[in-house]
């Protein structure tokens, strides 16, 4: 799939790609491959990541208006789901009442 | 920034889910720019120019970037702005 309009998808096609094993090709010859963890809806950027140890990960962030193809390779199963879901949660939940 | 699509401008229950999936999407994206405050970064912009950098900030729009300690082929700049623009893409380990 051809997507140098990337930027123009929209939120709800850009949600269909969360979850997802994607290789993003970006610049002149630049390619990622990572699991898409979010895509910021302002400017389009995708956010990567790649799992390494347990515990460790590597983020890459490729900014929206340099996006030349974005290809999914595999679906997340449970488990990787998971992991992407709690990365960056924070890291005590905020109690709001008194 | 990015326009609501035409068929949500028409049809509200498309926009109140087009606005949920946007709202989502924004949250997990900011998230993971705070995870990313205080840590080495290393961007990749045009014309392969790889630089490294401490990451700060970015503005809401995500036009600049606050950088420390940005590594220049000529010397360190101790404080920096990178216009996204000129960004390809940028990495970083948790």
């Amino acid at each position: 799939m051809n997507t140098c309009d990337w930027p123009l998808l929209g939120p709800l096609q850009w949600t269909s790609y969360v979850n997802k094993q994607v290789r993003v090709k970006a610049g002149k010859d630049e390619e990622h491959r990572g699991w898409l963890l979010t895509v910021d809806p302002v400017s389009a950027s995708l956010v990567l990541v790649d799992f390494g140890l347990p515990g460790k990960a590597s983020v890459q962030v490729v900014m929206g208006h340099a996006v030349e193809e974005v290809q999914v390779l595999q679906e997340a199963d449970q488990e990787t789901t998971e992991r992407l879901q709690t990365s960056f949660l924070p890291p005590t939940p905020r109690r709001l009442d008194p | 920034s990015i326009p609501t699509s035409a068929e949500a401008e028409a049809d509200p229950e498309q926009l109140q889910k087009e606005q949920h999936a946007r709202s989502m999407l924004r949250e997990t994206f900011l998230r993971c720019l705070l995870s990313m405050a205080n840590r080495k970064v290393q961007f990749n912009m045009y014309e392969k120019v790889k630089v490294e950098a401490t990451f700060g900030a970015s503005d809401i729009d995500v036009l600049n970037f606050q950088v420390s300690d940005l590594h220049t082929p000529i010397g360190v700049q101790k404080e920096a702005l990178i216009r996204s623009q000129d960004v390809i893409s940028f990495t970083y380990d948790v």
